[in-house]
């Protein structure tokens, strides 16, 4: 009970921080995002290759126990720095949800998903003077953009062998930047202006993935991902092609004793394939990602394994879009969570916070993410 | 409490923080590192009418139909006189079913002043009876003011020092009715001529006609009864029936320039060809209309006369439709009296008209305020005149944002 309340007071702390909406997505395609369950979200994202209601490996979702549906809900608060100056920003976001199961009767499960790729989210004000008619002008410049790509997951998984489980999934990207150009003037003489445009993208990628228990208490899994291209349009013409990475993942988990699980993964993204396709769109350019994650989770009763566990973890990445040229972003973070289940299972919460820290150059960007999730399992 | 109860417990506080939080996302930002597409740049650009294509056209509005008379001593503007001429009165006055003769005891000619220069005293106005027959559209200055003479001096009106716009009359009484007496025989007409002066060059507006502020003559008369053996008091009021103004020296506009306002007014039509990359892309935050007087702007410094613009639903020349009732489309603004600086509208709103709606003509009508009815009469360059030059129509505008992609 004391650690639940710890972790209420966790959620009201003050806070500042980011999780999706962020500095560090106005360039390229944005920030991308993570298909964590809030339960792997507690963890960093740790567990994400052998959780089954996350979207990071196909294969996991054949150790749903049964029909089970997600939704993930998570508000970021957080502190942003550049030379321009600090701003205390916060958002709402509903990063995932998904839906699957086994097929009774059968080695197989099927289920789908929907999570962010890229988030895009921002609103950036500068202010600026202008000569105009010989006479000095302050204006007021806000470049806001809303949406990003989502990416719609149908997957399925095989369980091949008593300890192996191979899994595939066909990813559909999708998704829109609404973009806005406002600019204001000081001298009411001239009009404010307002100028959007709409970016749409389209494209479809492959993943495999699986999982493999290789003793008592050690598992390994593996992906593989091509996400293809993405087709860009502008205001309904199209504009061009940019390169989707590849991305290659391993991860391990170990079961150190009753009360405790480990898992850490590793994942590079070949993002510099979309480099030179950026910058033919007039972009920064992009370079190649990796991202570490270490956690564990610690059960408070080994019986039941699944009440009130603490989650921990702590993660390192590298973000492919570049502010400053020839300096790669990059972002870590540690997390804490845990979740309950009631009704014999059938359904659970999930709480984590985490703190994020990202910075590249003179940008950086602190601040705090609550997340909850509920499950479902009619 | 139970760890179930805990858990809804912590459950509702952390949903409460993550949906009741109000989103914000604005920050600072620097450039060029976080703004895509760089800054949007703003341009400025001026044009010129099409050679030839801005006219002036007079003949609008007449001066005996403006919406108010003009009257004036020595002022550099010109020398302006008011006229009136005033219902016919009857010859007798209605007892009963009965017309009766009658008997006039006073009378009473009061006028509206509409204004004045408010920084001058002791503004008088001089009231002559002149022949009705004189007072029509053809009146001239010195068809009027010959009649100007000492006998035909109805009565001055002192205009109290205090008094900015109002009423202000004269009665007369005794021996003095006589001088607005009327032929007994046959329904008699009054008309008079309007005269100031000032200590020093001044001028006034008098009420008129066409606004209902036209002068009033009043006649206390009193109807001998003998049937009944009384007397009765009776008020014959007569209204203006015409009204106009002369002027010593009339306008006479200069086909090489553009000339606004005067009598019979005049109005400009400005002609312009907006450049295809503004027209059909450019964004405009500002539009002014730049027009250079020929001379100083003369008139009454304490009234001074509106320039107006609107926009036209065609152009047919002269007689083009112009906006009459959206306010968005009608600018105006005050013309300085006794300056040659560059007079400025701000058209804005009109030129974004023209982008948004092609079939809308490229032009702006210009007329000045009250029209027909003001000291001044300013003049300004054409494109058919080298000096000065021709009126300019000065465009800032931006370009396209240039959104990143992404």
């Amino acid at each position: 009970m004391r650690r639940l309340l710890l972790l209420a007071l966790l959620t009201l702390a003050p806070a500042t921080v980011a999780a999706q909406a962020s500095q560090f997505g106005v360039r390229g395609l944005g920030v991308p995002g993570r298909p964590l369950s809030t339960r792997a979200a507690g963890s960093s994202g740790a567990f994400a290759m052998f959780d089954a209601e996350s979207g990071l490996n196909p294969a996991t979702i054949g150790g749903l126990p049964a029909m089970t549906a997600t939704f993930n809900s998570s508000a970021s608060f957080r502190t942003v720095e550049n030379p321009a100056g600090s701003a205390s920003l916060r958002s709402t976001r509903f990063p995932y949800v998904s839906f699957g199961g086994p097929a009774r009767g059968t080695p197989f499960a099927v289920g789908v998903s929907y999570s962010t790729y890229t988030n895009r989210d921002f609103s950036n004000a500068t202010l600026d003077t202008l000569e105009l008619r010989d006479v000095l002008i302050p204006v007021f410049d806000t470049l806001s953009s809303r949406g990003g790509m989502s990416d719609l997951r149908i997957a399925g998984s095989f369980k091949a062998r008593e300890r192996s489980v191979i899994g595939g999934s066909f990813h559909i990207l999708t998704g829109s930047n609404r973009m806005e150009q406002h600019r204001t003037f000081t001298d009411n003489q001239y009009r404010p202006v307002e100028q959007s445009t709409e970016l749409s993208f389209a494209g479809v990628g492959v993943s495999l993935g699986a999982v493999h228990q290789l003793g008592r208490s050690l598992w390994v899994a593996a992906i593989a991902r091509s996400d293809g291209g993405a087709s860009v349009e502008r205001d309904s013409a199209p504009v061009g092609d940019i390169d989707l990475p590849y991305s290659l993942g391993l991860g391990l988990r170990w079961k150190a004793g009753a009360r405790l699980d480990l898992a850490a993964h590793g994942i590079f993204r070949t993002w510099s394939g979309a480099n030179s396709d950026l910058l033919a769109l007039g972009g920064s350019g992009s370079d190649n990602t990796v991202e570490v994650a270490f956690g564990g989770e610690f059960a408070n009763d080994p019986r039941r394994p699944n009440r009130a566990p603490i989650r921990f973890g702590v993660y390192y990445a590298t973000l492919p879009f570049l502010l400053p040229p020839g300096l790669q972003p990059e972002e870590y973070g540690a997390s804490l969570g845990s979740g309950v289940r009631f009704a014999q299972d059938r359904g659970s919460l999930d709480l984590a916070v985490g703190y994020l820290s990202r910075s590249t150059g003179d940008f950086e960007e602190r601040g705090f993410t609550l997340s909850f999730g509920v499950a479902v399992r009619p | 409490m139970s760890r179930g109860w805990g858990w809804l417990a912590a459950f509702v506080v952390l949903a409460s923080v993550t949906t009741a939080c109000q989103e914000e996302l604005t920050a600072p930002a620097v450039c060029p590192e976080l703004c895509p597409g760089g800054n949007a740049r703003v341009f400025d650009t001026v044009l010129t009418p099409l050679p030839g294509a801005d006219s002036s056209y007079t003949g609008y509005v007449p001066r005996h139909r403006a919406g108010s008379m003009l009257v004036s001593n020595g002022l550099p503007a010109g020398d302006a006189r008011a006229v009136y001429r005033f219902q016919a009165r009857r010859d007798s006055a209605p007892v009963g079913d009965s017309a009766r003769p009658y008997v006039v005891d006073s009378a009473q000619i009061s006028l509206n002043l509409i204004r004045r220069d408010t920084l001058l005293d002791g503004l008088n106005l001089y009231l002559y009876r002149i022949d009705p027959a004189t007072a029509d559209s053809e009146a001239t200055f010195a068809s009027i003011t010959s009649q100007f003479v000492p006998g035909a001096l109805i009565d001055s009106i002192h205009v109290p020092d205090t008094l900015n716009s109002g009423l202000v009359r004269t009665v007369l009484r005794g021996a003095d009715v006589a001088k607005v007496a009327l032929p007994v025989e046959g329904d008699g007409v009054l008309a008079i001529g309007v005269a100031m002066s000032a200590p020093e060059p001044s001028g006034a507006r008098l009420g008129a006609l066409l606004a209902q502020s036209g002068a009033t003559f009043i006649s206390y008369v009193t109807v001998d009864t003998p049937d009944t053996g009384t007397i009765r008091n009776q008020t014959l009021s007569a209204q203006t029936t015409f009204n106009t103004y002369v002027l010593a020296a009339p306008q006479r506009p200069d086909p090489n320039l553009l000339t606004v306002g005067g009598e019979p007014s005049s109005r400009a039509l400005l002609r312009f060809d907006v450049p295809p990359p503004i027209e059909d892309s450019g964004t405009i935050v500002r539009a002014t209309l730049e027009l250079i007087p020929a001379a100083p702007v003369i008139g009454l410094r304490t009234d001074p006369p509106l320039l107006e613009a609107r926009s036209l639903f065609a152009d047919l020349g002269a007689k083009s439709p112009v906006v009459t009732t959206d306010p968005r489309f009608i600018i105006s603004d005050t013309i300085s009296v006794g300056g040659a600086d560059t007079v400025r509208l701000d058209v804005t709103a009109i030129v974004q008209l023209w982008q948004a709606v092609d079939e809308r003509p490229e032009a702006i009508f210009l007329s000045l305020l009250p029209e027909a009815a003001s000291f001044s009469r300013p003049v300004f360059g054409s494109t058919r005149s080298a000096t000065p030059g021709p009126a300019r129509l000065r465009i800032t505008y931006l370009k396209p944002f240039s959104f990143e992609t992404p």
